[in-house]
């Protein structure tokens, strides 16, 4: 009988942990998650918190139907992929759907007061959102990205603040919120070919071509495999018939201006010199790139307010070290061909790393919420990892200015030029195999010598990076300088 | 003095514990009914006051019919199962009360006073049978009378009953329906108690070796218990009932374990049904379902693993202290979250309106009810008795255990009600009967006479 009642007691204090997970370690993501009953419930009868941008302008707000049912309203087409949508027939998505239990005013508070929640009168209102986006500089990504697909993302080095976020074709968002046009305005955003729901800014994951040579530049340095003298004897004479790894030639086309040139570091990376690099991840090896590609993210999704796609150096599995197949694998992915595919965040992170002297600064789209009565409450920020030494990212800062202010690198940088301030950067030409114009990429940050923007950008088959990326950082940053000299 | 001691004119005995914890009960019950009130209306008024009260006289009234039998009983088990079904009587007067729709006369009742008339007449019968029920002769006498009907019960429901939910659970007998199988499972207790104690000795100890040191019961006395328990599975198996299953078989271990005192036999009886619930998976495709949306209800959350997904929720939003009464459930376009909420999930919408400090003390009754009829088995005079005792009250405890696990997704789901709580009329009715007979056997026998006052101070002059 005694062995019976052990028996039932153990049993039913099973089913109280089984109560005690979904009902207090499972609680905040079931009930806050935006699928819940309870917020959808709140959905319709609590008027969402607006969303602010970095100077308080209204980037999403709500309106009443006719029934007395709210709706939400955006400020214009080029904010929708980062704040994407709430819709009653659809859900929501982006921020709407990442902080839903705060702009409906349901929670963001500690545990404590959330159980005690049942005591007060809920709210008519939820918190506003304030972000660190830009409403102008949001606004100019998309004009300049125009008609092509492609994402922008601006970082400021120092904070994380994400200063811009634009991933093209934008969509109708307040088409899909309105209750009268929400059918029509997502069959139209979900059919169109160029895919606009997906938010190509952190889910988009591209070949990255010349730009990932800063990422192979920081395994080097790290790693103390080169040095900003390293020079490799066999490079000049492979510059006209390629270099040769394994039965495969990997081949350059600066050598009209360069000839026989022994070329250093910085050199190397003004002229885009894949041998150079080929050879620099070489002598890096697998391991020592992959270690450096994790320190920067690569591998996983990365800390954020929006859910992001991993950026990854391999498919992985390869018997070579860092999960290559082999050298030519190896060589290739060092100047960012290879199975190497990254997101645009993920690079604008590589960029604010190097301006921000090494540590990898964590992004952030929201910085504090303001509930109905004022109260502000203002998100911490803070940095990813420590990435590379001081030294080692001055020595890249100067390599990427040269790459963007030297003689022979403007050739590839034309038009990212800004007067007045001097600009570090790397283009990309992202080649895919097949007919297809490449992918125009630019990584880059602004003024050199103490960074207050990091970017990246890439136009989808938009050619060389010197052809559409290039020349539209330059255009973003001017207008960033002219606006905060 | 003289018409005390004549027979049908007891000594009234008065029961200050039970009253005690009555009022507790009561005070409970009216502060949940004020709060469910001020959660409607935004004032500190009752909601439904008539039906909270006349519960709450019903209780009253088997108080005061147990005080007047002068029998010594339990006086514990009563306002335990008062303050469970009083907090299913406000959770169905919370609920929409167009879920259950019934004509009874010229009368149309909803969900609350439907459950309000089985809760009354299911404390009428816990009442009558414990004070009329004086001897345990006809249950140990009969035993395959009592098993043959219960069979003979259920295969009449599986010839003509009536489909509810794609199960054959229900029967019609004219203007009387039920489900029988609740029955059963007293008529099961009633024969494995009368059975188990008999066979005992021999079930203990005359053992056939099988492999190694491995022995079993002798296979004739095992026979007439595994054959009645068989039929019973299979016939449940057959109405797609698994719950029924799993709790008859839980509670025939456990009274074989009390029996017999064998672990070894236990083993066996665990990994049988294991294998013979792997056999039903590969036979039976609805089992299997189950068993997919009980491992992972988000691989088909608007279908298969909606109503579990919603119940997560529900308990999830509930956190520690809940919503309060009333204001849990959020209905999205005049829908509940869980549409069978008051069949197959009562303990998600109390774990969302009380939080988990609710789920801890209604489980905890259920343990304290568990543990009154295991002691009220443990000082019973004989085996019969004692395994009949400790066989009800696993009942209800292992019956809570299973459907409370369900709601949790620690096990599948079964659709077994939630006892005292969950809606449903044949249930109520049946666990008033269980705990009637745990009244009833309880009876530890007429009050000692008083010593002589002569002889106490004596006594004391003694000393």
């Amino acid at each position: 009988m005694a062995r019976l009642t052990l028996v039932l007691v153990l049993a039913y204090g099973g089913l109280m942990l089984g109560a005690g997970y979904w009902q207090v370690l499972r609680a905040d993501d079931l009930s806050r998650d935006p699928t819940d009953a309870g917020m959808i419930a709140a959905a319709r009868s609590t008027v969402r918190g607006r969303i602010l941008d970095r100077d308080g302008r209204v980037l999403a707000t709500s309106r009443r139907d006719s029934t007395g049912e709210p709706y939400r309203v955006y400020t214009d087409a080029s904010v929708s992929a980062p704040l994407g949508y709430a819709s009653r027939l659809y859900g929501s998505a982006g921020l709407e759907a990442a902080y839903a239990s705060e702009l409906l005013g349901a929670g963001g508070d500690d545990p404590a007061s959330r159980a005690l929640a049942k005591f007060r009168p809920r709210g008519e209102r939820g918190d506003d959102l304030r972000t660190s986006l830009s409403l102008t500089l949001q606004r100019l990504a998309v004009r300049l990205l125009g008609t092509d697909r492609g994402a922008v993302v601006a970082i400021d080095p120092r904070t994380g603040d994400v200063l811009a976020m634009a991933s093209t074709p934008t969509y109708d968002a307040s088409g899909i919120a309105d209750p009268a046009t929400s059918r029509a305005a997502f069959a139209a955003a979900r059919d169109d070919p160029g895919q606009p729901l997906l938010d190509r800014a952190i889910q988009g994951r591209y070949v990255p071509g010349s730009v990932f040579k800063i990422v192979t530049a920081i395994a080097g340095l790290s790693s103390g495999a080169i040095t900003p003298a390293t020079t490799f004897p066999q490079q000049p004479r492979a510059e006209s018939t390629g270099l040769l790894v394994s039965g495969y030639r990997v081949r350059d086309g600066h050598h009209p201006f360069t000839g026989t040139e022994l070329l250093d570091f910085a050199r190397a990376t003004e002229v885009s010199c894949n041998i150079w690099y080929a050879l620099a991840g070489l002598r890096t090896g697998g391991a020592g790139m992959e270690e450096a590609a994790r320190r920067l993210g690569f591998g996983a999704p990365i800390p954020f307010d929006l859910p992001t796609a991993r950026s990854q150096l391999t498919n992985g599995g390869g018997p070579l070290p860092g999960g290559f197949t082999d050298d030519v694998e190896l060589a290739n992915a060092a100047y960012g061909q290879g199975e190497v595919l990254v997101t645009p965040l993920e690079m604008a992170l590589v960029a604010a790393t190097v301006a921000n002297g090494g540590e990898e600064p964590r992004p952030r789209l929201v910085t504090g919420f303001v509930s109905p009565s004022g109260a502000v409450r203002d998100v911490s920020r803070g940095t990813l990892a420590r990435v590379l030494s001081s030294d080692d990212a001055a020595a890249i800062t100067l390599a990427m200015t040269q790459a963007v202010e030297g003689v022979d690198g403007q050739r590839f940088t034309t038009g990212a030029q800004v007067a007045g301030v001097t600009v570090a950067g790397k283009t990309g030409t992202a080649q895919l195999g097949g007919a297809g114009e490449p992918h125009s990429w630019f990584i880059g940050f602004a003024p050199a010598e103490a960074p207050t923007i990091a970017l990246a950008v890439i136009v989808e088959q938009g050619g060389g990076g010197a052809a559409r990326a290039a020349p539209l950082a330059g255009d973003l940053l001017r207008a960033f300088f002219a606006a905060r000299p | 003095m003289i018409a005390a001691e004549l027979p049908g004119f007891p000594r009234p005995l008065l029961r200050r514990r039970e009253l005690g914890l009555l009022l507790a009960v009561a005070g409970t019950l009216l502060l949940g009914g004020l709060s469910l009130g001020f959660t409607r209306s935004g004032s500190p008024t009752l909601a439904h006051p008539a039906g909270l009260l006349v519960y709450l006289g019903a209780l009253a009234g088997v108080h005061v019919a147990l005080v007047l039998a002068g029998r010594r009983v339990d006086e514990v088990l009563l306002p335990t199962v008062g303050l469970l079904g009083g907090i299913g009587l406000l959770l169905a007067e919370r609920l929409p009360q167009d879920l259950v729709v019934q004509q009874v006369g010229p009368a149309v009742l909803g969900l609350a006073s439907l459950q309000l008339v089985w809760l009354v007449l299911a404390l009428v019968i816990t009442g009558v049978v414990a004070i009329a029920v004086r001897s345990d002769r006809w249950f140990r006498l009969y035993k395959y009378t009592w098993a043959a009907s219960g069979l003979g019960l259920l295969a009449l429901t599986f010839v003509l009953g009536r489909d509810v939910n794609g199960t054959r659970l229900t029967l019609d007998l004219g203007p009387v329906s039920g489900q029988p199988s609740e029955l059963l499972k007293v008529i099961l207790v009633i024969f494995f108690a009368a059975y188990l104690a008999e066979n005992r000795v021999l079930l203990a100890d005359a053992r056939v070796r099988v492999v190694g040191r491995l022995t079993v019961p002798p296979a004739p006395y095992l026979l007439p218990a595994g054959l009645m328990l068989a039929l019973a599975l299979g016939i449940v198996v057959i109405q797609r009932d698994l719950g029924a299953a799993l709790l008859f078989f839980a509670v025939f271990l456990c009274l074989f374990y009390l029996a017999t005192g064998s672990k070894v036999d236990v083993a066996l009886g665990i990994g049988l049904f294991l294998v013979g619930f792997a056999l039903l998976a590969l036979v039976f495709p609805h089992v299997r379902e189950r068993v997919a949306t009980w491992l992972d209800p988000w691989s088909d959350p608007l279908g298969t693993g909606y109503q579990t997904i919603q119940a997560l929720h529900a308990f999830a939003r509930g956190g520690l202290l809940g919503t309060g009464l009333g204001a849990g459930l959020p209905a999205v376009g005049g829908q509940l979250p869980i549409p069978a909420v008051h069949t197959d999930f009562p303990l998600a919408a109390l774990g969302e309106e009380l939080g988990m400090a609710g789920v801890l003390a209604i489980l905890g009754c259920y343990l304290v009810v568990v543990a009154r009829g295991l002691r009220i088995a443990a000082a019973a005079a004989d085996d019969v008795r004692a395994l009949l005792c400790a066989g009800l009250a696993l009942v209800i405890g292992v019956q809570a255990a299973i459907i409370a696990a369900g709601n949790l997704k620690l096990i599948p789901l079964t659709g077994i009600t939630l006892p005292f709580i969950g809606y449903g009329g044949s249930s109520l009715l049946v666990n008033g009967l269980i705990v009637g007979l745990l009244l009833a056997f309880s009876d530890r026998g007429p009050v000692p006479p008083a010593e002589p006052r002569r002889a106490r101070r004596l006594a004391r002059a003694g000393g």
